[in-house]
């Protein structure tokens, strides 16, 4: 694993994907006018008798992935997380879901890491799919993991949403990391909180744990990048012999990670108190990524809050830094 | 045929004898190298599938008769004519309540066995009143309406890129033209000149609340897919001659659609004209006098 400030690096999925089409000649991609803005401008360059860009008509698009797939085809759709969920969850539970047939749904900016106000923002997108039946639930904002995931749902049969990071992707973990769709990791490891996190939550939820650390507070940091199936073995494992859990999700606190969570561990009786960081069933607005983040309490000090409001005694208060900001920030679209 | 003004387009009233410049020429085009199959073959058939989904409407003596009675015609022409070649072709069935026709024909040809029917719609049966992944026959079904069409076009993209003939023929009824996802891949399939794709489409003017014309207007059709790209051919959807050549016609680097003019109660003289014939209520009786006149007109 690598040290903050980390690296960052331009289009890790779209490279992947263009590498996995070379491979496959079943993988077809398709898009819904945000090509460049969904790294899709790479297969589109390189492989176009693999791309087509239907518009902006989503509902039709999943259709067409849904009888491609019937026919063979491995495909991926690509657009902003809010539009490729939202605007044809119909479409996806019937045309996918159901038939539990080989399509990928690749959604771009996740949570409030879109400066475009709600109507850009994913913030109930992996609530959403996680309902579905058949349906995979991924979230992911590293380089490596984004590399090595692209294969990794491929090879999976079945659908699966694939939740991404847009614009300048950190490079979190070294290449000896493996991605896993059915296991969790411990990033760190200590017996007094255990932090659950996934997707771009995951570089605060490092900080905090080790601003914990350092101020004595034994702590355990858990990659959940797969929301469902989750990984309940490892996080119940680790919860029984915590104090308090903290959730951490770019997302609503309703129905995503920190839910899943709460499920699992009420379902094995865990029995220790839940703390969820995420948006708090609310609508946000636009703005700067720093700007909303600190707003809407996903930072690390929100983190450190949650845990030092079960375990805070009279040891120092561990003092934060919040992850600075990214080279380059995007446009809403 | 009963007819409904259309308030938005008095001058376009829906007129199923008034056809598409051309189309009502039919018999003076040649429309293909293979001969036409057999039209009162064809007349039979159909009527068998009107008799077979009366019979299983009866066993809970409700359900959806009148989309077996409208579109009975247009179903022995896909599957009795030879235009759907069966494990070769695609067929795709948009509204899944039209999934009594699909059997009433299915067991006629022999595809699924006779004794499935007597069981339809019952708990645990195979043959699910509203069609489902479990539906056999089908390549794509969708209860919720209107994704048929999208389906279509990844099926005929697929075949397109396997540089195969595998056609693929839809299904629809003429309700799910309200709904929007109709027009994207409406839009789409002509952009990209999807000649391997057949729509047909039941115009019955029949929704749940009541005569499409009444609710939101849909008309004008054929114009509507016209003015998409499409190659249209409009058509009396219960005249057997005028479905066949409609569907051997070859369309030019084009989707085609037909457009098959019907009435839900297939102009069935023994069903009052007052019953809802988009969810008929049958009792023994009503099912007799159905089946008395689709044999003595069909015989």
């Amino acid at each position: 694993m690598h040290k903050p400030p980390y690296d960052v690096v331009l289009k890790p999925y779209g490279k992947a994907l263009v590498e996995l089409a070379q491979r496959r000649a079943d993988v077809f991609c398709l898009g819904a006018d945000l090509t460049r803005q969904t790294e899709t401008d790479l297969i589109r360059d390189q492989m176009p008798e693999r791309f087509i860009s239907v518009g902006m008509a989503e509902a039709n698009m999943i259709g067409i992935a849904g009888g491609m797939a019937r026919a063979g085809h491995t495909v991926f759709v690509n657009s902003f997380g809010v539009f490729c969920t939202r605007r044809c969850y119909d479409q996806i539970a019937m045309a996918v879901a159901y038939p539990n047939l080989n399509v990928k749904i690749v959604g771009f900016m996740p949570g409030i890491s879109s400066p475009g106000g709600p109507s850009h923002q994913a913030i109930d997108d992996v609530a959403m799919m996680r309902a579905l039946p058949n349906m995979t639930v991924v979230d992911l904002a590293d380089a490596t993991e984004i590399s090595q995931a692209v294969a990794a749902v491929a090879e999976h049969h079945g659908p699966v949403y694939l939740r991404l990071k847009r614009g300048e992707i950190p490079k979190i973990f070294d290449d000896t990391h493996r991605f896993s769709l059915t296991r969790a990791q411990v990033l760190m490891s200590g017996v007094e909180v255990c932090i659950v996190a996934s997707g771009m939550m995951v570089p605060a939820a490092l900080a905090a744990g080790q601003a914990l650390t350092d101020c004595g507070v034994k702590t355990t940091v858990i990659n959940a990048p797969v929301i469902k199936p989750l990984d309940c073995s490892t996080i119940v494992t680790q919860a029984r012999r915590a104090r308090v859990v903290v959730t951490a999700e770019n997302h609503s606190t309703i129905g995503g990670l920190g839910s899943a969570v709460a499920e699992a561990l009420a379902e094995a009786a865990v029995g220790v108190p839940l703390r969820r960081v995420g948006l708090r069933d609310v609508f946000a607005e636009s703005g700067s990524r720093e700007y909303l983040f600190e707003k809407y309490r996903l930072g690390v000090k929100d983190i450190v809050d949650a845990a030092w409001s079960q375990v805070g005694d009279d040891r120092p208060r561990p003092q934060v830094r919040e992850i600075q900001s990214l080279p380059g920030t995007y446009a809403p679209v | 045929m009963p007819r409904t003004m259309n308030p938005w387009f008095p001058e376009k009233a829906i007129a199923p004898q008034r056809l598409s410049p051309g189309s009502n020429e039919h018999t003076r085009i040649e429309v293909t190298a293979q001969p036409l199959p057999d039209i009162a073959r064809l007349r039979r058939l159909a009527a068998r599938v009107k008799v077979n989904a009366t019979d299983m409407v009866n066993i809970q003596g409700f359900g959806y008769l009148g989309q077996a009675l409208s579109a009975g015609d247009v179903f022995a022409a896909l599957f009795g004519g030879g235009f759907i070649r069966p494990g070769h072709d695609r067929f795709v069935l948009s509204p899944g309540h039209y999934a009594v026709v699909l059997y009433a024909v299915a067991a006629e040809l022999g595809y699924i066995e006779r004794e499935h029917l007597e069981s339809y719609g019952l708990d645990g049966a195979v043959l699910e009143a509203i069609s489902t992944e479990r539906t056999p026959f089908v390549d794509i079904t969708c209860g919720s309406l209107a994704q048929g069409l999208s389906g279509a076009i990844g099926l005929a993209l697929a075949s397109r890129l396997a540089g195969d003939d595998r056609h693929a023929y839809v299904f629809m009824s003429d309700g799910e033209m309200q709904e929007g996802q109709t027009w994207e891949a409406a839009m789409f399939a002509a952009h990209h000149r999807l000649e391997g794709l057949t729509v047909v489409i039941d115009a019955n003017d029949s929704q749940v609340d009541g005569p499409v014309s009444s609710i939101t207007t849909i008309e004008p059709i054929a114009d509507k897919w016209r003015a998409f790209g499409w190659q249209v051919e409009e058509v009396d959807g219960h005249d057997m001659g005028a479905l066949v050549h409609a569907l051997a016609k070859p369309s030019a680097a084009k989707p085609k659609v037909i457009v098959a003019r019907t009435h839900i109660l297939g102009r069935l003289e023994s069903i009052p004209s007052t019953v809802d014939g988009h969810f008929i209520k049958l009792d023994a009786d009503l099912a007799a006098a159905v089946v008395a006149e689709l044999e003595s007109t069909n015989a």
